[in-house]
């Protein structure tokens, strides 16, 4: 894509989304989607991120606020329930931590360059709630 | 008339496949694109969409990569929603004389503007659109400046905030002028349908988009959405300040339905209503109202909102 001049585009910079047909896109999951190079999906901006969401599924409820409120389409659900996360969109914002309800939280953010393995070995445990 | 797409709880709506594609060009933590994915995601239909010049197109069309899966044109800064319209109005011609092509699909068509398109520079264009009751949806991210050009204050700007063209310093407290009220604006076009909605209430949100989808005439709908660039606040903090916004009635989520019938949609028990001050005090742009010279505005502000949760309540009441 880099390497594409400005005059070999369609006038009207008119870019397809998908290949061919797609005419039930609502109910086709990204999975299933033919993607063509000019859809952002097709791009990363993982190197945007400082730090980074790690997923401890043992903890999760499936409640799915962080699939609605995630401004990056990076929360992966599938059939009511996460199953992980996005990272080539992921901006590392921090929101999917934040509204995460559970104790302790499923999601919590560390260093882009953590291990993933070990910080969920040594997740935090369950904290007492102040009386 | 198609079917209505039912989403009774998140677990269900999670079901969704987004038709907005992640690595935009859109801040971290930006509010925007959580507003666009629960409209988006509130139908199956196929949709017609614009947006005006703003941090959302700019951000979303960056050449030569798209973030929309379904149609999509930009124009300029004041006509996104008349492109909008006019899509519209084609399709209702080719409808009637009987040359769609795919005649048994319905979609939908909506603008996207910010607020400095829609409260400013597009007025006009979207007060025309409402006038003449196109069957669209316009959807304002009111993020109360202009955040893509470097965070001027727009006619959304409350008063006291610390824009780049009213800084905030010892003889002055920001912007003097208090925001424009485009819901009463709009809803003063007799348009079937305006109302405020904020992403942190998804339900209250989807219901009111389906709710606008349904209708058939213009809608209007202006979203609050917190910019954590110029309200200068963390961006894992988004939605805590849109829940500060909605709690502390600053932005009240409500309805108006042909002009006159107001329903305020949600309402916090007395109890959960926060003080503004604590809404003031999570941001950035509002940090200079704290010193004792212009701590009177605080104050200001509370009887501003009180005033305004009154009217609303009245309005309410009255189905005036």
């Amino acid at each position: 894509m880099a390497n594409t001049g400005w005059d070999e585009f369609e006038i009207g910079a008119m870019l397809r989304t998908f290949e061919g047909e797609a005419g039930d896109i609502a109910a086709t999951l990204q999975e299933d989607r033919k993607y063509t190079e000019n859809s952002s999906f097709s791009a990363s901006v993982a190197d945007w991120r400082i730090e980074k969401p790690i997923f401890a599924k043992d903890y999760c409820i499936d409640c799915q606020f962080c699939w609605i409120y995630c401004p990056d389409i990076s929360i992966i659900s599938r059939d009511k329930k996460m199953i992980g996360i996005d990272m080539d969109h992921c901006k590392g914002c921090g929101i999917c931590v934040e509204v995460c309800p559970t104790n302790p939280k499923s999601l919590l953010m560390f260093p882009e360059l953590a291990d993933e393995e070990t910080e969920i070995a040594q997740w935090p445990a369950k904290e007492k709630k102040e009386k | 008339m198609s079917e209505m797409k039912k989403i009774k709880n998140l677990k269900e709506f999670s079901t969704s496949a987004d038709r907005f594609e992640g690595a935009n060009l859109l801040c971290p933590g930006c509010a925007h694109s959580i507003i666009v994915r629960e409209v988006l995601n509130a139908t199956n239909d196929d949709l017609v969409l614009a947006a005006s010049t703003g941090c959302l197109e700019v951000c979303t069309a960056v050449y030569p990569y798209t973030s929309w899966d379904a149609s999509w044109i930009h124009i300029g800064f004041e006509n996104g929603s008349t492109a909008v319209a006019g899509a519209e109005a084609m399709y209702k011609a080719l409808k009637t004389k009987g040359r769609l092509k795919q005649p048994d699909r319905n979609p939908k068509f909506v603008a996207f503007g910010g607020d400095g398109a829609s409260y400013d520079i597009g007025f006009q264009w979207i007060s025309g659109c409402m006038e003449r009751n196109h069957d669209m949806m316009y959807v304002v991210l009111d993020n109360e400046v202009y955040a893509n050009t470097g965070g001027q204050r727009s006619s959304s700007t409350p008063i006291g905030s610390s824009a780049t063209t009213t800084p905030a310093g010892s003889i002055s407290y920001g912007e003097t002028r208090n925001k424009k009220d485009m819901m009463g604006i709009m809803a003063a076009h007799n348009i079937p349908y305006a109302a405020q909605v904020a992403p942190n209430k998804w339900k209250d949100m989807v219901k009111k988009i389906q709710k606008g989808f349904a209708t058939e005439g213009a809608v209007f709908i202006n979203a609050v959405s917190p910019c954590t660039t110029e309200w200068k606040f963390d961006p894992k903090d988004t939605m805590h300040l849109t829940d500060l916004a909605t709690d502390s009635l600053v932005f009240p989520l409500y309805e108006v339905i042909d002009g006159h019938e107001l329903n305020i949609t949600y309402r916090p028990k007395e109890k959960d209503i926060v003080p503004v001050e604590e809404y003031l005090a999570a941001q950035g742009r509002f940090k200079h109202l704290f010193k004792d010279q212009y701590k009177y505005l605080i104050k200001e502000w509370q009887e501003r909102v009180d005033a305004n949760w009154a009217y609303l309540n009245r309005r309410e009441e009255a189905r005036v």
